[in-house]
This record gives structure tokens, sequence and C-alpha cells, in this order.
């Protein structure tokens, strides 16, 4: 009996006490806290922290990729980044790709948010069809749009050229290809805005509009009133998280252009891959990489601290 | 009287006006709908029947259904191919990997988060969100050269270890918020009947965390078995790499390969995301509604 319980009451008195090392007292929460969550930092100090701080080393030498013997050469890395036309003409693209793309899915999800919230008959179709956008692989999409497109044998391309929109190969074509992966990835994308959004619409308590009802509002009164106040919040953390997400995409545009036709569709992180990967300079890279990271954290700094989307949430 | 015949007409305007406006509302929702089912269902649509025609099918021109001359399931062969059969495996564990990962450091991160209260713990937890500003491309150019030091290039624990943090800082706050829900005195009627916290833990906690537990390890497939960009530039062998960048080389170097054929794998791929749309939507919906906390 007494063999049986001592082990259990001993933990308990550690648990309950904590210790002190030194002058810091740390406290059994705090140690079980901090032990709780180790694993998790840990992964994030080795896949974040210390690659962010590997580039901004790298960006500082100059690294042939096939023979890595670093030569330190300072910011003139940064400077080269700058003085690069394709540096800006692909800050300019990005940009039109992030702003484009995110546009549209705004748009497309929060209609199809309200949609799939006052559908009473069929709205599971439609939201499978929701998910299975948000979680099919991106390399199927392309697949699907590329086959759709295919100048001999797709049903897309036989539409376009039918209509007299495009002619030849859509993605070929130097000032249409920009537009056309806006919209592929919006509809990978879309689903992600709806989701959001209809979790948040979903949260809405009956009663209100019950009670709105009641004293006659319209359904474009109650609209206006009830819900679009409580999703406001939720728009404003959406727009971050894809204006971010758009940004920073680099896989449905590598797979769908490489960049191409000529530099039409190279967004910034398709230039950082390319000046690493192709060209074989891993600290020009790095420094597009740094110089796309800060860009965004400023921007976002700047975005959280107008538009404060947290303080919305809140409600 | 008077007030009698007010309402009297008052009523009867307002069944015209919201008889028309009823009627414009449900015209514009079941047509919104109509076109939205087709938007996002075409292409997939179109995917799943060209997989079931011969090569001969598709290139004899553009047909909505194949026929019976045209039909065929012998595309789906192709994942009996060797180069494409190892890229499937591939994908295969590492996805395990992630989603086992995922919810294991997730759960415990999660617990320690809901059920004790350290310093700057909610700070820590913010800290983990920013998580979300880092591009994959960002992280996978110096990862690049990391891994080659350290000899994780081409192995599945690198690719494992990157697509797990970057799944990582949703799933802990998922299920902190979750663990949150579970009454505490719940766990604290087990520790007077003598459970240690591991047992609790293990006997309380873990088994009422299951809806959790599903959202998390959807999302973490999502993010495994889609991933392009880390698996694109980790693993740059052809024996060792995942399925996406796999068919992407495939689809560049092979004219061997034909359309029915890729879609036919394509089709394949893309079943288990259906099914969990299918079956599963309502505990992802649940992992947006904390998502959007």
């Amino acid at each position: 009996m007494a063999i049986d319980t001592e082990p259990v009451d001993r933990s308990r008195r550690f648990f309950e006490d904590g210790f002190s090392i030194g002058r810091f007292e740390i406290t059994s929460d705090d140690f079980w806290g901090w032990l709780t969550i180790l694993p998790v930092l840990a992964l994030y100090t080795l896949i974040a922290l210390i690659p962010i701080g590997f580039a901004i080393l790298a960006s500082l030498h100059n690294v042939p990729l096939l023979n890595p013997e670093w030569e330190f050469v300072g910011l003139s890395n940064y400077v080269e980044v700058f003085q690069l036309d394709r540096f800006w003409g692909s800050m300019w693209r990005g940009g039109v790709f992030m702003v484009g793309s995110t546009i549209i899915q705004l748009a497309v999800g929060v209609w199809m948010a309200l949609v799939i919230n006052k559908l009473t008959r069929g709205s599971r179709l439609l939201s499978t069809l929701v998910f299975t956008s948000y979680l099919i692989p991106t390399i199927i999409v392309t697949m699907m749009f590329l086959f759709m497109l295919d100048p001999y044998d797709g049903v897309l391309h036989a539409a376009g050229v039918r209509l007299g929109i495009w002619e030849g190969f859509l993605l070929g074509n130097t000032s249409l290809s920009m537009g056309a992966v806006i919209l592929i990835s919006s509809w990978k994308f879309s689903a992600f805005v709806t989701l959001f959004t209809l979790a948040q619409l979903q949260s809405i308590p009956d009663r209100f509009y019950e009670a709105a009802k009641v004293s006659g509002a319209t359904t474009w009164e109650m609209f206006r009133d009830i819900t679009l106040p409580r999703i406001f919040g939720a728009i404003l953390v959406v727009i971050f998280l894809r204006a971010v997400f758009m940004f920073n995409k680099y896989d449905i545009i590598w797979q769908l252009t490489q960049g191409g036709p000529g530099s039409a569709t190279t967004t910034m992180p398709i230039l950082a891959y390319t000046e690493t990967f192709d060209a074989n300079a891993y600290g020009l890279g790095n420094a597009v990489a740094i110089v796309m990271f800060l860009f965004l954290l400023v921007s976002g700094i700047l975005y959280l601290k107008y538009a404060n989307p947290s303080q919305e949430v809140q409600t | 009287m008077s007030t009698e015949r007010d309402s009297d007409t008052f009523g009867r305007s307002f069944r015209i006006s919201h008889t028309y406006r009823s009627v414009a509302y449900k015209l514009g929702l079941y047509g919104s709908a109509a076109v939205l089912v087709a938007i996002l269902g075409f292409p997939i649509y179109w995917m799943a029947q060209n997989a079931f025609k011969t090569r001969l099918g598709i290139q004899e021109g553009i047909t909505f259904l194949p026929s019976a001359e045209t039909f065929t399931v012998e595309q789906f062969e192709i994942i009996f191919n060797p180069t494409v059969g190892r890229y499937l495996l591939n994908s295969f564990i590492v996805t395990a990997g992630v989603v086992i990962t995922v919810i294991v450091v997730s759960l415990i991160a999660g617990y320690g988060l809901a059920r004790f209260d350290y310093k700057h713990k909610v700070k820590t937890a913010r800290f983990l969100l920013l998580g979300y500003m880092f591009s994959p491309i960002v992280l996978a150019i110096p990862l690049y050269l990391i891994w080659d030091t350290l000899g994780l290039l081409n192995r599945y624990v690198g690719l494992i270890l990157a697509l797990s943090a970057v799944s990582m800082p949703f799933a802990v706050w998922l299920m902190w918020k979750y663990i949150q829900t579970i009454p505490e005195s719940m766990e604290e009627s087990a520790w007077v009947a003598g459970a240690s916290r591991w047992r609790g833990f293990r006997d309380v906690i873990v088994p009422q965390t299951k809806p959790a537990m599903i959202a998390n390890s959807v999302f973490a497939f999502a993010i495994a078995w889609g991933d392009f960009t880390f698996a694109h530039i980790l693993m740059p062998d052809n024996e060792a790499t995942t399925f996406p960048p796999g068919i992407f080389r495939l689809f560049h170097s092979s004219w061997e390969t034909g359309w029915a054929e890729f879609m036919a794998v394509s089709l394949l791929v893309s079943l288990p995301p259906l099914l969990f749309a299918f079956f599963l939507q309502s505990y992802l919906l649940q992992g947006f509604k904390i998502r959007a906390l």
C-alpha cells in the first residue's frame, strides 16, 4: 500500500511546489508549460528562424551553388538586386498577382459563403465541392487546367478560340497569361475565403434574425445590419491572410508557366527560385528572398496597425 | 374601423412586394448556386470523364462522356509504372509522417497551453502564428543548403520536419482552444481517484479531442499531400521525390505519357481529398471556426 502511493505523492508534491535556480523562481506551471511547448518551438526554430538567419548570412556572400565556397561581399548582393530590371518588374507583377487574385477570391469567396449559408437544399453538394477545391493538391488543379487549355485536345481552349477571346495556347500568350494564372489560382484558393467566412456566418445566433423578422426587416436590411457587421472583422483578417499567401505563392505559378512566357508571370518568389537554382547565384537568390520577407513584414505590420482586424474579431 | 383598414392595406401591399422580393431572392440564390456548382464542378468532372477514355478517344475530339468504343480503365495502370508508383509511395510515407508528428506534438502543446498558466504563454502562441508570414520559397531556399550540410537532402525526415513545422502553428491553436472547452473538473475527478497527471491526460483528455484531432490531421494531410515547393527543392532526386514534383517532372520530360493517363492518376490522387470533403466537412468547418478566433 505504502509502496503503491508514495511515487504518486512525490510527483504531486513536485508538481505543486516547483523549484528555483538561483534567483529565478520557476513554478511548476512554468516548468511543465514550457516543456510541453518545447517540441513546437524547436521545430519552429529549425524550420523558420534558423533558415531566415542563414538566408541573411548567405545574402552577404557570393555563393556559387555548385561549388559552395563562401566569399564575403557585404551588401553588394542587395545593391545588385535593386539594380536588376527584372527585380522591379517581378515586384510589379507580384503586386498585380497579389491584388488581382485577392480581390477575385474575396468577391467569389464571400458570395459563395453567403449562398451556402442560405441554401436549404443542395448545400451539401456545393460545400463538398468547396472543400474539395480547398483540399485537392495544387498540382492536380494545374493538370486539370493545362489539359483543358491544351491547344489540341482542350475544351476551354476550343471554347475560348471559338468565342474569339484568344488564339493559340492561352498560357503562352504574353498579355493574357497573367490574367489566366490569376483566374486559375482563384479557382483553387477562393475556398479558403468561403470557409473562413462561412464559419463566422454560422456563429451568428439565429435569434438576431428572428428579432429582425418580427420587427419587419427585409432580407437586405437583415444582411446590412446583422450579417455584414458580424463578418466584417473576419473579412479584414481573410484579406490579410490571402494577400500574404498570394504574395508568397510559388507553386501554382511555377507549375502553370514557370514564370513565362518571357517573364510575363515572373513574380518575386519565381525570381528568387530562378536566381538561386537556374542562375546558380545562391547569395543573390537569398537576397531576393530576404527583400521579399522584409517587404511583407513591413506591409503586414502597417496593415495590422491601420486595419486592426484582431479588435474586430473579438465580437 | 380605420385602423383595421390601414392594417389591411398594409398587409396586402406587404404581401405582394414580399412575394416579388422572395421570387427574386430565390432566383438569385439558386441561380448563384447553379453557377458556382458549374464553375467548381466542371474541371473535376472533366478530369474524371477523361480518365476513362482511350488515348485515341481524347485525340478524336471533345466529347462530354466516353462512348462505348473509347471507354477504358486501362489508363489506371499508370500507378504500376515504377516511377509513378515510387512517387506515390514517397508521398504516402511523407504524409503519414507529417500527420503523426502534427497530431502528437499539437496534442502535447495544446494541453500545455490550455492547462498550465506559464509566463509569456499567449505571447508565445501569437509568435507561432507569425509563421504564416514566411513564404515556403523563402524557407526552402536556405533549407536546401542547410539540409545539404546536415545530409538531410533527399531524406524523408527532412521533408517531414519541414512540412510538420508549416502545419504546426494552426494545429496547436486549434488543439489549445479545443481542450479549453473540456471542463477541468473531469480531469480533477480522475486525479482524486488516484490517476496521475499523465493518466488523466491519456484517458480523459485525449479521447475527447477526437474532433480536433480529425480536423488537424485532415489539414496536415492537405499540406503534406499537396506540397510542391518544399518537396521540389528538398527532394531533388527522382527516386526520393513525392508525387507533386514527380508528376510535374514527368509531364515536362515524357512525351510517351498521354493526357488520359495523367487524368487517371490525378483522379486517384484527388480521391482522398474528395472523400474527406464529403464525410468530414463538419469537423473541418469547426476547425475554421477556431481559426477565425
